[in-house]
């Protein structure tokens, strides 16, 4: 779909997965790293355990349908040439911070290529309070909201443990960048779109922010659980071969669920029938006026548990999709490469792990399209791979010139 | 300049999170968007807290406000053949069309793509849903984005070693799902303005949350092991994590794991920190438990906030562990203007969240309130659909427009 766009992504782990994402799109994309490697290839999990530039998991999940090429931007020529580049280019996508602004590298292509979208992600702002921060995945999810809401309230918050903000950024990244294409498509122009993470990464806190200023006050952490009436309503439930995710709520959107809920745990036993017999649409609103008691719900979460206890991830799951309940399992990661939904969805593509001759299934597809398919062109590029091809063919530099550029250190 | 997508025009059918937030990112960039609702079907966001000044009501959820700024209502029966057909004219106005239905809904609805490409060839059309539009447990499978979180390996991943995980905060894929429903009309609306084409895009919340985990899909694909919860602790990085401060669950994140860092924070705090033991990362991660005592003990007796200034003057990445509060009186979201003030005859003064990119050249519109529900109705039907007086009157009593 984006086949006609040629991105320039100056790697760092905050634009990875905004390239990605151009790329599986359709776009050229050309990541461009340090002649070292990119932040992104020293990001655990590696292969087999053992760390390497072309072992990082990290890497390879987010950098498939990109070419990469390696350039010193400390030096005139890697400046220069990155600035040729940018002049021919759509997009180009960097990531800035207190010590380094790499677009400023590009504004002199800027001023040669006025239809260049310039994208410059930033952990807090270009300027005011905490832009001089000294930042990380684990400072932005903090500055988030989130994080200070999970966890067990009696133990320390707890993050992912892949990093998310960086996702975030790259999330906003792709639809500020895409909104000034489709803005140049008419005016011929393109513009500088600024993200900044930390405001990225507000998303999942769920608007934690609006919550002193509308007059409400902080709530606290609850572990997922939810405490109604005196009744403590956890979200996760230990089943037979590991954790189920059960959601219990009222109102006429979500009671009839938690109704058919009722049913079920009454034919097998674990509530009385009374329990199956209250009107579960109508209980919240009871609840807060007084007009129910609080006791079916009591009956309903340890019949919940009961029964969970005895079944399978796999027996809740089917139960769920035969009765219609707010009932997932907690899928492990072999759960999902099983779940016969998710295969033939078309979730999977296979993936070369770079140089190490392994091929792999990757959850490759964000979406479907009707007249379009996400596929995995290439894989994650290797250090340096495309650069020589990319210095001859784009820039038209000689044998002679690229092999003096790589003596003197430029890539 | 004017708005990216001014001209653009969008129906929102959906409700809840994942389409309406997509549906906003669209008003944001300057597109009309009118938000179907129905008094016999109320948006269960309605009923999502915060309230203004913690006081139910439908029209007082600022959550409802801040994913659906700037949109107008329009209250359609839709089992109401006559409110079907209103959609099918809203359909041929629209650009674009957001719906997020249960399985089988939009059938029984007759608004399905194909149909409603008949009227508009160049449609762009999403459908969100908790396990997508096809695959055989596309009909069967319900959810909201807890449930997202669990089919996405979300929640197995998050908890401690020893008790039941706990899952992210939230309805977590509600949050990530957006972030490629929204490229994926974007990409759709460019190309359409090249070529003329339209799109069905089909995005399932739990695949759009997995791509926020891929390098655990790729760790088991690759590894053959099954990535466990593990606590806050990230096993190769000393200091690296959330350590307690003065106050009732008041926490501050830390990364002081590369030598720059370590060095500045064992500078600014000293004491047993100054141990030569810790001088290298070996060192560090071989006395973790020491080092993350002696940190939590100096943290222990200080203010988040001070601790998180004291070591950023350091130079080292420290932030407070943001709740509510904090939010509230954050001098980067303040100075950015994060939170937008409005005006509404419900709930009187509400602020709500501003949009999180900025196009320097374009801007993005003035951040407005959600709408009443069915406030814009009249003016649709009148405006947009080109109904007469009479028309939008008999509809009224007929009991088609609630």
């Amino acid at each position: 779909m984006l086949s006609d766009l040629r991105v320039l992504e100056l790697s760092a782990p905050e634009t990875m997965l905004a390239g990605q994402t151009l790329g599986d799109l359709g776009a050229d994309v050309i990541v461009v790293e340090p002649p070292a490697g990119a932040a992104g290839r020293r990001l655990e999990p590696f292969v087999d355990e053992v760390p390497g530039l072309e072992r990082s998991l990290t890497w390879h999940a987010f950098n498939r349908n990109k070419r990469g090429m390696t350039l010193d931007l400390g030096s005139a020529d890697g400046r220069a040439l990155l600035a040729d580049l940018a002049e021919r280019a759509d997009v180009v996508i960097g990531a800035a911070g207190p010590d380094a602004d790499p677009l400023e590298i590009v504004a002199v292509a800027a001023e040669r290529n006025p239809r260049l979208v310039r994208c410059a992600i930033r952990p807090f702002a270009r300027s005011g309070p905490k832009s001089n921060y000294a930042s990380s995945d684990l400072i932005l999810v903090a500055a988030s909201g989130s994080l200070g809401m999970s966890g067990d309230p009696d133990r320390a918050p707890i993050p992912f443990p892949v990093p998310q903000a960086m996702l975030e950024a790259s999330g906003e990244a792709v639809i500020g960048v895409l909104a000034a294409l489709v803005a140049r498509e008419r005016t011929g122009e393109g513009q500088q779109v600024e993200i900044s993470n930390r405001l990225a990464a507000l998303l999942p806190g769920f608007g934690q922010a609006m919550v002193i200023p509308s007059g409400n006050q902080e709530p606290t952490r609850s572990g997922g659980t939810l405490s109604l009436a005196g009744v403590q309503i956890p979200s996760t439930f230990v089943c037979a071969d590991g954790y189920v995710v059960v959601s219990i709520a009222f109102g006429p959107a979500f009671g009839p669920m938690t109704g058919r809920l009722a049913e079920w745990l009454a034919e097998e036993g674990t509530v009385p029938a009374e329990t199956a017999a209250v009107d579960w649409v109508a209980f919240g609103l009871g609840l807060m006026t007084g007009a129910a008691e609080p006791e079916p719900l009591r009956s309903l979460v340890e019949g919940v548990e009961v029964l969970c206890r005895r079944l399978s991830k796999e027996e809740l799951a089917a139960a769920a999709r035969e009765r219609g309940l707010l009932v997932a399992p907690a899928m492990d990661m072999a759960d999902l490469y099983r779940s016969l939904q998710y295969r033939e969805r078309g979730l999977w593509a296979e993936l070369e792990i770079g140089t190490t001759g392994r091929t792999v299934e990757a959850p490759a597809r964000f979406g479907h399209f009707s007249d379009y398919r996400i596929e995995v062109r290439r894989p994650a590029p290797g250090l340096s791979q495309h650069t020589v091809e990319l210095l001859r063919d784009e820039l038209r530099l000689s044998p002679t010139e690229i092999q003096s550029l790589y003596i003197h250190g430029v890539f | 300049m004017a708005a990216p997508l001014d001209g653009i025009k969008v129906l929102d059918l959906s409700w809840v999170m994942v389409g309406p937030v997509s549906a906003r990112y669209l008003a944001d960039l300057g597109a009309e968007v009118i938000k179907v609702e129905s008094t016999s079907r109320i948006d269960p966001l309605r009923t999502l807290p915060p309230f203004k000044d913690a006081q139910f009501g439908l029209e007082r959820s600022l959550s409802y406000h801040n994913l659906n700024a700037g949109k107008k209502s329009l209250t359609l029966d839709l089992k109401d053949p006559r409110g079907r057909k209103v959609v099918l004219r809203l359909a041929r106005w629209a650009d674009v069309v957001v719906e997020s239905f249960a399985p089988r809904v939009l059938a029984d609805l007759g608004l399905t793509f194909e149909t409603l490409q008949r009227e508009r060839a160049d449609l762009i059309m999403v459908s969100t849903s908790i396990a997508g539009r096809t695959g055989p447990y596309a009909n069967q499978t319900r959810g909201v984005g807890t449930n997202g979180a669990a089919l996405a390996g979300a929640s197995f991943l998050i908890g401690w070693p020893d008790r039941t995980p706990v899952g992210p905060f939230g309805p977590w894929t509600d949050s990530v799902a957006p972030r490629f429903v929204v490229p994926s009309i974007l990409a759709a609306l460019r190309r359409r303005q090249q070529t003329g084409q339209g799109l069905f895009i089909d995005v399932a919340q739990s695949e759009a949350g997995l791509q926020f985990l891929a390098p655990a899909a790729l760790e088991h694909a690759t590894n053959g092991t099954i990535p466990q919860r593990r606590g806050p602790t990230s096993p190769h990085r000393v200091p690296h994590g959330v350590f307690p401060c003065r106050g009732e669950d008041r926490w501050v994140a830390i990364d002081a794991s590369s030598d720059r860092h370590w060095q500045a924070l064992r500078g600014g705090v000293g004491g047993a920190l100054s141990n030569a033991r810790y001088d290298t990362l070996l060192g560090r991660l071989r006395a973790r438990d020491e080092i993350e005592r002696l940190i939590g003990e100096w943290t222990a007796d200080r203010e988040a906030v001070q601790v998180e200034i004291a070591l950023q003057e350091l130079g080292v990445p420290a932030h407070v562990v943001c709740r509510a509060a904090d939010l509230a009186t954050d001098p980067h979201l303040e100075a950015a203007g994060h939170l937008r003030w409005f005006e509404d005859p419900n709930l009187g003064r509400g602020a709500i969240e501003g949009p999180r990119f900025e196009l320097l050249a374009t801007g993005t519109v003035q951040t407005r309130r959600g709408p009443g529900i069915g406030e814009h109705t009249a003016e649709v039907l009148r405006d947009v659909c080109g109904y007469s007086e009479e028309e939008i009157s008999e509809m009224t009593s007929q009991g088609v427009l609630k």
